[in-house]
């Protein structure tokens, strides 16, 4: 629909100016928290401690991520010590985060691919039990976990917390895998079993490459989920031998004498692997959150 | 329901398919049965007991003595009324705020496909750095908050948020919003792209103003989703910890003490793991009312079927 302009004066596109402006604003509530983090660890700490704050760092420098990797030389403070370990924090949570991800793979692609398929007494109510048990709060189980973990001794072990996430993590993964499962068409098993192929064979060859988009949206999940994780992790760990990112995050951020440039920079740290992971696969995470309403 | 179209797996050698089924299930089955259903009941034992690792050895049981006695606490009742006041902001907040952030990102601009990129950046941050980020954003001597006040002349000088008990929950509702909306903002996004557009052509041609057309047609449209996130968000928010763990630590005080920290206190810095475990329970009960809802609300849409 064209309005009419009769007078020739130039209109002045208020929906349109509204519409940006609106936009503008959403979009710093959006970005500008986290890029205040990320300017202040790109600065010195007597920079970052400046009142008014500078918003821009006038000589950037990678002084504080250097420092948690090559832990030098100029830096004294006490913070040295806190921070000289990050790297073996951010490898553990790598491991951790990959591990779960490989086991819901697994575990979640054979029990959904028996709910899928295989029409089985009880299939129903093995369903209920994965759907049930996600409703489970954490905090209800943390103690009598915690004991149980003392009691196998797995206390302070990366394999605590693998057992722990995987637990979390698969019945959302089995939920997600069933539901793409029963959209892949029944006949390319059947061809397969024409062929004489094994199950395992027919799996490797013909079904799950039918099922990538699935399988990689679940995997993802379970890694973001595994990786941000904190209340199992604080209470499981204690030493570098399992400690991840967001507990050394965590005490970054409690104790006062660690400089506020390496907290920041410790902070963006942790935040780069999720982050790069949603930007990636950001259609796949929006039409995971939509169907299954993920984090819960 | 029948099946006629029931089968055979495509090679399960000798076993018949309902053991091959199973044998698929056990792994899955085995750790959740292992390591959530035992705790749950062993948890509901020990919550029968006293059980203080300052006292080792005894393990008396108490029957609800610790229910009784976390009934009659000031303690568990002030964390009841903080944790109720979060979640009540924080649902609220996020509703208002994802609706918003939607309602823009369904419009179509030069630059919609970023803002919509956008909306997964606090998504994608673990509460545990959004806490350390939003305790640095409202740093009493530095923060960025203060000098952004300060210099457009909102204040007279700075104040410290997370040390007066009411900006303290207020700057935590913040937080938790910002990291949450997104979720909100996402699901609700997808609920007006499905609404049919001739609806709002048809509501023009009858003169429905823009705050009409939103009563008459977008809300109802968006019920569902709206029920989805309401109750998700309220058992987030009910459970909530990592924030409080890094931001505040319950305090000033016990203003922001909510039900997970003072569990949190009970059992990991009191050792006493009957009480502590109580408070879990009580918890894990005002959330499960929620979950059989949530559940079937996903039963009517027909996520499951079988």
């Amino acid at each position: 629909m064209r309005s009419g302009n009769p007078h020739g004066r130039a209109r002045i596109p208020w929906r349109s100016l509204g519409l940006y402006l609106a936009a503008l604003v959403v979009s710093a509530y959006l970005l500008a928290p986290f890029a205040w983090l990320v300017l202040t660890s790109l600065m010195r700490e007597s920079e970052a401690l400046s009142v008014p704050p500078h918003w821009i760092p006038h000589d950037p420098t990678w002084a504080n991520y250097r420092a948690f990797f090559w832990p030098d030389v100029t830096r004294q403070s006490a913070s040295a010590q806190a921070i000289g370990s990050i790297g073996i924090y951010l490898r553990n949570s790598f491991a951790v985060a990959s591990a779960v991800s490989v086991l819901n793979l697994v575990f979640g692609t054979m029990a959904a691919y028996a709910l899928a398929r295989l029409d089985f007494r009880g299939g129903r109510a093995l369903l209920l039990f994965y759907l049930a048990s996600r409703m489970v709060p954490a905090v209800a189980i943390l103690i009598p976990l915690f004991l149980v973990m003392r009691f196998l001794d797995l206390l302070d072990s990366l394999l605590s917390l693998v057992l722990a996430y995987t637990t979390f993590t698969l019945p959302f993964t089995i939920w997600t895998l069933r539901s793409y499962f029963q959209t892949i068409p029944r006949d390319l098993e059947d061809a397969a079993r024409v062929d004489r192929c094994g199950w395992l064979r027919m799996m490797r060859h013909v079904f799950l490459p039918v099922a990538t988009p699935a399988l990689v949206a679940a995997a993802m999940f379970a890694f973001m989920a595994s990786w941000s994780e904190f209340l199992y992790a604080v209470i499981f760990t204690s030493t570098e031998a399992s400690k991840t990112l967001t507990v050394a995050v965590s005490q970054f951020a409690t104790e006062f004498y660690i400089e506020k440039t390496l907290m920041t920079a410790g902070g963006v740290l942790a935040v780069l692997p999720p982050l790069v992971l949603a930007l990636i696969f950001q259609r796949l995470i929006v039409q995971g959150l939509v169907s299954g309403s993920v984090k819960g | 329901m029948f099946r006629g179209d029931r089968i055979k797996p495509a090679s399960a050698g000798s076993v018949s398919p309902i053991a091959f089924a199973y044998m698929l299930n056990a792994p899955a089955a085995l750790l959740i049965a292992g390591l959530v259903v035992y705790p749950i009941g062993y948890s509901l034992w020990i919550s029968l007991h006293r059980y203080n690792l300052k006292r080792p050895g005894t393990f008396p049981f108490v029957g609800l003595a610790n229910y009784l006695d976390v009934f009659q606490a000031s303690d568990f009742w002030h964390a009841f009324g903080v944790t109720v006041v979060f979640t009540a902001l924080s649902v609220a907040g996020v509703l208002m705020v994802g609706t918003g952030i939607a309602l823009v990102a369904n419009e179509s601009f030069h630059g919609r496909g970023l803002l919509r990129a956008l909306i997964l950046v606090p998504w994608a941050i673990p509460p545990v750095v959004n806490g350390l980020m939003w305790q640095w954003i409202f740093n009493s001597k530095v923060g960025a908050f203060n000098g952004l006040l300060y210099s457009l002349g909102l204040i007279d000088s700075y104040r410290s948020w997370l040390l007066e008990p009411t900006t303290a929950i207020l700057v935590l509702v913040f937080a938790h919003v910002w990291n949450q909306a997104p979720f909100a903002a996402i699901v609700l996004l997808a609920g007006l792209q499905a609404i049919p557009g001739d609806l709002y052509d048809a509501a023009r041609v009858d003169r429905a103003g823009a705050v009409q057309r939103f009563r008459r047609i977008t809300i109802p449209w968006l019920l569902h989703p709206i029920l989805i996130i309401m109750i998700l968000q309220t058992i987030i928010a009910f459970r909530v910890f990592d924030i409080i763990y890094v931001m505040t630590g319950g305090g000033p005080g016990n203003s922001t003490t909510v039900l997970a920290w003072l569990a949190f206190q009970a059992s990991f810095v009191g050792l006493d793991f009957g009480t502590g475990n109580t408070y879990a329970y009580v918890i894990a009960m005002c959330t499960l009312g929620l979950s059989i809802v949530y559940i079937q609300a996903l039963y009517a849409r027909g996520e499951i079927r079988q």
